[in-house]
């Protein structure tokens, strides 16, 4: 729904957010938990774990009168495109390499 | 965690003849990219894409490792698919002569974002296996 969400590099693109994450893949946190984390606003925080939400990279649970944020994979496939990405690039260039070099011993 | 790319490829031919075709432009244009690479290390070069880029880098990258006929690596910076970001990462190439011809190994790793967000192994042996499934990259 929101206008502009940010892609899963831009989301890890911030340094907070990073830390963020590396805090929540130890276990779950409340808002409150990790912002006190972080020197910087409560309503900066919010607006950061809004971001990772968006993106897919946290969930939001409310228990009692707490929001808990865990760690969710969705944002993480991007990541893994990127990495696949990168092999299909190399296994093409390869095989173009093997070709070149094939020829060339048929030419002698 | 796997957060790397790799792979080995044969080739019938000797480690000079596949050097080669690591490490001369004209020769790396015909399967890689066109560049301005040279074997010294500390020269920085860059990859540029062979169709519609607009003679953009596809790479920035600075060679870091030079062992004749035997390993050339270079550090490789990348922007994401998706945006402008320049993203860190290292390429290593490895020869291995055999009787008959060469093994070629490639490492592409070092993702600078990627490792931040799965970085340092303390503290991360209960979560370690989800963060597995999470970026369960490409396994050999």
């Amino acid at each position: 729904m929101t206008a502009q969400t940010p892609d899963a590099f831009q989301v890890i693109a911030d340094p907070s957010r990073r830390q963020m994450m590396q805090l929540l893949s130890k276990d779950s946190m409340t808002i409150n938990a990790l912002a006190e984390n972080f020197d910087m606003s409560r309503p900066a925080v919010s607006k950061h774990i809004k971001i990772m939400y968006n993106a897919g990279f946290i969930s939001i649970t409310d228990i009692g009168r707490e929001r808990y944020c865990t760690l969710k994979q969705e944002g993480f496939n991007e990541l893994q495109d990127f990495i696949d990405y990168f092999d299909k690039f190399w296994i093409g260039k390869l095989k173009k390499l093997e070709t070149l070099l094939n020829n060339k011993s048929k030419e002698k | 965690m796997q957060k790397e790319i790799k792979h080995t490829w044969h080739f019938n031919q000797s480690p000079q003849v596949v050097w080669e075709y690591l490490t001369k432009p004209e020769l790396l244009e015909q399967w890689l990219m066109k560049s301005d690479f040279q074997p010294i290390v500390g020269h920085k070069f860059k990859f540029i894409g062979n169709c519609n880029d607009d003679g953009k880098a596809a790479a920035l990258c600075e060679v870091m490792e030079i062992k004749p006929y035997t390993r050339v690596s270079y550090s490789w910076q990348t922007n994401s698919l998706t945006d402008n970001k320049p993203f860190n990462s290292k390429v290593v190439w490895t020869l291995i002569p055999n009787d008959k011809g060469t093994e070629l190994r490639l490492v592409h790793d070092g993702f600078t974002m990627l490792e931040d967000v799965v970085a340092h192994n303390d503290g991360w042996t209960r979560i370690g296996n989800k963060m597995v499934e999470f970026l369960n990259v490409v396994k050999i």
